[in-house]
């Protein structure tokens, strides 16, 4: 009965072509009986389109609230560039106004930072895309934005690739270069990932040698002791935080606990027991509010109230 | 339901039985599923008020098709139910933890909610043509020609959008 990613694309736009002729009061189901019974994987074909059809049937008002609460976390539209190329204009009014020297020196750098509970999105004018998940906070240096620094929290970049230009995204310890065209970056809690979903990146490292090449569906985790790691992940788990879900695999705790903090607005402390835990799963972010407990449900363990507000996650009561 | 209805239910599903059992069998591939699921369709037939149907035989084949993927919905959940539960006992359960709220309405919430998100997810990451007509067409309930004249596309353009969505979203929930 379950869908076959391998099923060909001809069988599927077959099926597809069937649902949508079946909704018509003259539909033909005796040539639609006799297509599924010619083939085993049309019948699969029509389940699977069939089965989307009702999941997204089914969950749409729930999908609608979630992306009208997100509002401004969908992905840049165009129209943002051209409010920030009006900004750029009045800029440069103002600085002629005022007689600054605008051509003399590297521009000052320009901090975008996303408040906690919002995301936002900048749009930098030599066409790079970024989203910043909340409390996130990016220094934009130099002339085309050719240095872009992570300060804390995650991002999610659309950049296309163009060899001749350069671009370097630094977080922490660590750069990326060679840059093109989706990926998701995260600094928190004295770890480092990036993941990408598009294209490809290279990773290096002040404290390694050499660089690392990603390509879509990698990920590079860098734990708090400089440990880098490699792995496989999900596309759709790439930045999945602009869809209201937070993705791990294999992370370290300490991360995940940063993110939760940061969505939360709650500090959140790990019990040394757990230090060396890493966490694989989703969460729903939803108002942030459930991000702990649920964590704490799935891994098994407690979460205790700290003096100060403050909250651990783990360990015995105390 | 008056007399006359059941009467008229009644002479409906025998006139269609075979071609709804044939039905079925080719959506199921299984015939003992198919009896079974024929039974089920003549009893829900003859409880619900038919009203004016113009096409009898398509109300029913209709019928047939939504049970189908009612059945299926139903065992993708109970996959899902078992996934979790076998995750839960291999990767984290730990000694002397209380067990996770196994009863089966919080289940289905959570297991709904992965589902909001995963789709939500899905959406997002489409090409922005498909997803911007996905979007107005599934989600926010416009039609194929309203979509297309928000777009300033064609209706077979919106088609051929809704068509990579389709596949695409399927690829991403079902694997």
């Amino acid at each position: 009965m379950t869908a076959q990613s391998n099923l060909d694309e001809r069988v599927l736009d077959e099926a597809l072509a069937w649902q949508a002729a079946l909704e018509r009061d003259d539909a033909d189901w005796d040539g639609y009986m006799a297509w599924l019974e010619a083939d085993p994987r049309h019948r699969q074909a029509f389940d699977s389109i069939a089965l989307t059809t009702a999941m997204v049937e089914e969950h749409k008002d729930a999908v609608g609230s979630l992306f009208d609460v997100q509002g401004e976390q969908a992905i840049p539209r165009p129209h943002r560039r051209m409010k920030w190329a009006l900004g750029v204009g009045i800029v440069a009014v103002l600085a002629l106004a005022i007689g600054l020297p605008l051509r003399q020196q590297e521009p000052a750098p320009s901090v975008y930072a996303a408040d906690a509970g919002k995301s936002r999105a900048v749009a930098l004018a030599n066409g790079a895309n970024i989203l910043l998940s909340p409390a996130s906070r990016i220094v934009v240096h130099g002339k085309d934005a050719a240095r872009i620094e992570l300060a804390s929290g995650e991002a999610f970049f659309a950049v296309r690739h163009d060899p001749s230009r350069m671009l370097t995204i630094e977080a922490g310890p660590y750069r990326i270069i060679d840059i093109g065209t989706r990926f998701s970056v995260n600094l928190s809690g004295g770890t480092f990932r990036v993941g990408v979903s598009e294209g490809a990146v290279a990773v290096a490292s002040d404290k390694a040698e050499g660089e690392v090449r990603l390509q879509a569906g990698q990920q590079l985790t860098g734990g708090a002791n400089g440990d880098l790691t490699l792995a496989p992940v999900a596309v759709a788990d790439v930045g999945s935080w602009r869809a209201g879900r937070l993705s791990y695999s294999d992370a370290p705790l300490a991360l995940v606990v940063a993110d939760i903090s940061r969505y939360s607005g709650k500090r959140v402390i790990i019990d040394p027991s757990l230090e060396t835990r890493h966490f694989s799963g989703t969460l729903v972010i939803g108002d942030g509010s459930r991000l702990l407990p649920d964590l704490a449900t799935v891994m098994g363990v407690a979460v205790h109230s700290q003096a100060g507000g403050a909250v651990r996650l783990g360990g015995a009561d105390r | 339901m008056n007399a006359d209805q059941e009467e008229e239910v009644e002479t409906l599903y025998g006139l269609h039985r075979g071609e709804l059992r044939r039905l079925l069998n080719a959506r199921l591939g299984d015939p003992v599923e198919a009896e079974d699921l024929l039974q089920e369709l003549w009893l829900r037939a003859r409880q619900r008020p038919v009203g004016p149907v113009g096409n009898g035989r398509a109300y029913l084949f209709r019928m047939a098709q939504n049970l189908v993927v009612d059945r299926l919905r139903e065992r993708q959940r109970r996959m899902a139910r078992e996934r979790r539960w076998s995750d839960q006992e291999t990767d984290f359960a730990q000694a002397g933890m209380e067990p996770t709220d196994r009863s089966g309405t919080a289940e289905d919430q959570i297991i709904a909610r992965e589902e909001v998100a995963a789709l939500a997810s899905a959406i997002a990451n489409l090409p922005e043509g498909a997803r911007r007509a996905f979007e107005l067409h599934k989600i926010r309930g416009l039609s194929h020609a309203e979509v297309a004249a928000q777009l300033g596309i064609s209706k077979s353009g919106v088609e051929k959008h809704m068509a990579v969505a389709m596949k695409y979203l399927r690829r991403a929930l079902l694997g």
